[in-house]
């Protein structure tokens, strides 16, 4: 048992968090074509799609963080282009609601259990 | 006109039957003390015939183009192949209802020929309510959708079906998933009946078991075909886009599944009553829902085919009725059960972890497709929930719920020898970190949470193949479909993990490097096909490691509607999907160019078929 635990303990440093190389594709995935139904700009080929993925790789040679990219597109096409919603007084629901049931329900089943 | 006729008449009758049948049902209840019994199934029989013939006038309607007919006029063509004139009977909003009440009331008269023996109120209360499911739908058709409308002057063309639709997947997908669906209508009605005839027990358990794992292949089946579809049809290489239309789909999956498990645990130990009544209502409602989501047309989906606001409106109402409904027969027929055991580490503990984790993916799936619907009317702030959102709540609880799945399924009903399989599943667990770990180091640097949940994973699937070559035969299609759901998140991870993509621009005659393939782009050729023109590209694909692929996207400029599609030319093997895409870019003779390695690709659908088969072997187990 030690040993194994040792073993883990020698490998875990070597791996550590992923960095994706294709900074463009991240940020374009994350991204809804407007004047499409249901598609990123980068699944889509639209114009729309295509002229965002030049700005966002303009963008990028400008040194902008990725931060700094979404938040320069919602100041100009609004929250509706993200695809990961931010965390704010409109959005606490949304991503707190779904731990909130988790929650419950372990409250509920460890109370049936003791 | 004759076909448009019979057919709306025929569905009038329908109705009128409905009521009848709703109208004896309550004299029934009424008069049950007194030995007073009829028969309805040969009403019920009538009823299936007359809409068996509903549906068939609207089916031939299509397939002669008879554009007087509304629907056929704003969704067929002359041109369209004939396959697709018969799929394109339910390719839209009327027809999709029609075939919806078709196979509700089919599945209505299969449930009274197979449950004759059962007890005479509990039968009654069933066929009552989904009669009133039936009527429901049937108002809602004739009111708001009519498939029957008649145009004058007759057009002499119609307007086609949209092309992305015309395809053999998206053929059967509707009338499967439909299938799934109103199977969930009767674990409704008879949940509901049961409740109120105080026979929630172990007998109604194994018989609503059985149309619970029904509806449950058919739902499975019906969301494999659309991923599918998606997969080569729309081009952009993925499966699953938790696009709110397959979101949808995907809701009553989790809590009916969530379901089968606690049946078995009514079936044994005969507790979690009400829990499983409410699982079985909000099966039904999360259905009707969805039908509610995607008719009305409020979600911005490639789905949306079909919308029209008053017919959101309607189903609303008429979701909220019977979620009022239900919940009447609940708190007033539900009594807590008096003999509640203490739980213990038992099968039933594992089953109700199984559900937790079912409502918590529920919570997150429901949450994250409604909530920018509700934000939008409150607060007017319009926001999109996309992958990255799922993605991101879901796969952290993968890795718990991955564990106790490989862990639970080893547990025995009464009790369990807790120290070897204790002992047996740490080893297990310990091999898969190691494995996971040591696969990412060979691979190279992909971060400490792929790896666990990869680890995850990992022991799921050495558990499952445990318990699959166990010598006794007891619950084999469990341990079958356990088994094909680990495999399942197991090619997932693999796919997501190690698929590359790359996106470039080529010229015909041209070549494209990348590191260990190049990409030829040998030629083009144009050919007439029945109801579109045909631009197919020709690429060489060669590499070291294997031989030359030749892969033949097209374009497709369809000539009713006129819309362009890209067809993707996927090559599929055991190993990999080579998978690729070719666009035409504007003002220019460029061509843009998508090529995907998608490594267990094909593993995903064939562990999917293999989770159906475990299912399906349930009915065979019971006829020995």
């Amino acid at each position: 048992m030690k040993k194994i635990l040792i073993l883990i303990i020698i490998i875990y440093p070597t791996i550590s968090f992923s960095v994706d190389n294709n900074k463009i594709n991240k940020i374009t995935k994350n991204l809804r074509c407007l004047i499409c139904q249901g598609q990123s700009i980068y699944d889509s080929q639209s114009e729309f799609a295509n002229s965002l993925k030049k700005v966002v790789e303009d963008k990028i040679n400008e040194n902008m963080t990725e931060k700094q990219i979404y938040k320069f597109l919602t100041d100009k096409y609004g929250e509706w282009i993200l695809y990961e919603p931010e965390f704010n007084k409109n959005t606490y629901f949304l991503w707190l609601f779904p731990l909130a049931i988790f929650i419950f329900g372990g409250i509920l089943i460890f109370k049936k259990k003791t | 006109m004759i076909l448009s006729q019979i057919g709306y008449y025929s569905l009038v009758f329908v109705l009128a039957i409905s009521i009848l049948i709703l109208f004896y049902c309550f004299k029934q209840l009424k008069f049950l003390n007194k030995n007073y019994y009829l028969n309805l199934i040969n009403l019920n029989f009538l009823q299936s015939l007359l809409v068996v013939i509903s549906f068939s006038s609207l089916i031939f309607s299509f397939l002669n183009s008879q554009f007087i007919n509304r629907t056929v006029y704003e969704n067929s063509h002359t041109t369209k192949p004939f396959f697709y004139k018969f799929s394109g009977t339910w390719g839209n909003h009327e027809g999709s209802l029609l075939l919806w009440i078709l196979v509700l009331i089919i599945f209505s008269l299969l449930f009274l020929f197979t449950s004759q023996k059962k007890e005479k109120k509990y039968l009654t209360l069933t066929l009552l309510f989904q009669q009133i499911i039936i009527l429901g739908f049937l108002i809602f058709t004739l009111v708001t959708s009519n498939p029957f409308d008649i145009i004058f002057p007759i057009p002499n063309e119609g307007l086609g079906l949209n092309p992305i639709l015309q395809d053999p997947a998206l053929a059967v997908h509707p009338p499967i998933l439909y299938i799934g669906y109103v199977g969930c209508s009767i674990i409704f009605s008879s949940s509901l009946a049961a409740l109120m005839s105080q026979s929630v027990n172990g007998n109604w358990a194994s018989h609503i078991k059985k149309w619970a794992i029904v509806s449950w292949i058919f739902l499975t089946v019906g969301i494999m075909l659309g991923s599918i579809w998606a997969y080569y049809e729309l081009g952009w290489g993925g499966f699953w886009f938790w696009d709110p239309v397959e979101n949808v789909s995907l809701m009553p999956w989790l809590t009916l599944t969530a379901l089968i498990h606690s049946l078995a645990v009514i079936e044994k130990k005969s507790q979690l009553k009400g829990w499983v009544i409410i699982l079985s209502i909000s099966t039904f409602v999360l259905s009707v829902a969805g039908t509610f989501l995607v008719r009305s047309g409020i979600l911005n989906s490639i789905h949306t085919f079909a919308n029209d606001p008053q017919r959101g409106i309607f189903i609303l109402i008429f979701l909220f009725l019977l979620i009022f409904l239900s919940l009447v027969i609940f708190f007033k027929f539900y009594k807590q059960d008096l003999n509640l055991n203490k739980l213990t580490f038992t099968n039933d503990l594992s089953i109700l972890i199984n559900n937790w984790f079912m409502m918590y993916f529920l919570s997150v799936v429901l949450i994250g497709t409604i909530y920018p619907i509700f934000l939008e009317v409150i607060n007017n702030t319009k926001i999109s929930v996309g992958p990255p959102f799922f993605n991101k709540l879901i796969s952290i609880f993968l890795i718990p719920f991955l564990l106790f799945m490989g862990f639970g399924a080893s547990l025995g009903w009464l009790k369990s020898n807790f120290k070897k399989i204790y002992l047996q599943n740490v080893v297990l667990f310990f091999v898969s970190i190691i494995t996971s770990s040591y696969l990412f180091l060979f691979i190279g640097d992909k971060g400490l949470f792929l790896s666990l949940i990869m680890g995850g994973s990992i022991y799921l699937f050495l558990a499952t193949i445990r318990d699959l070559i166990k010598k006794n035969k007891q619950n084999l299609s469990q341990r079958i479909s356990h088994f094909g759901f680990s495999l399942l998140v197991l090619s997932i991870l693999f796919n997501s993990i190690f698929s590359e993509e790359h996106n470039f621009n080529l010229n015909v005659g041209d070549k494209f490097k990348l590191e260990k393939e190049t990409i030829f782009f040998q030629n083009i050729s144009m050919t007439n096909d029945k109801n579109f023109k045909k631009v197919e590209g020709i690429f060489l694909i060669q590499s070291n490691n294997y031989k030359d692929i030749i892969l033949k996207p097209q374009l497709r400029i369809y000539n009713q509607p006129v819309i362009i599609t890209s067809e993707a030319d996927i090559l599929s093997t055991l190993y990999s999907d080579n998978f690729i895409v070719m666009n035409k870019i504007d003002d220019s003779n460029m061509f843009n160019i998508r090529y995907q390695k998608k490594p267990l690709m094909i593993w995903i659908w064939i562990s999917t078929i293999i989770i159906v088969l475990g299912g399906t072997l349930t009915f065979f187990k019971d006829r020995k």
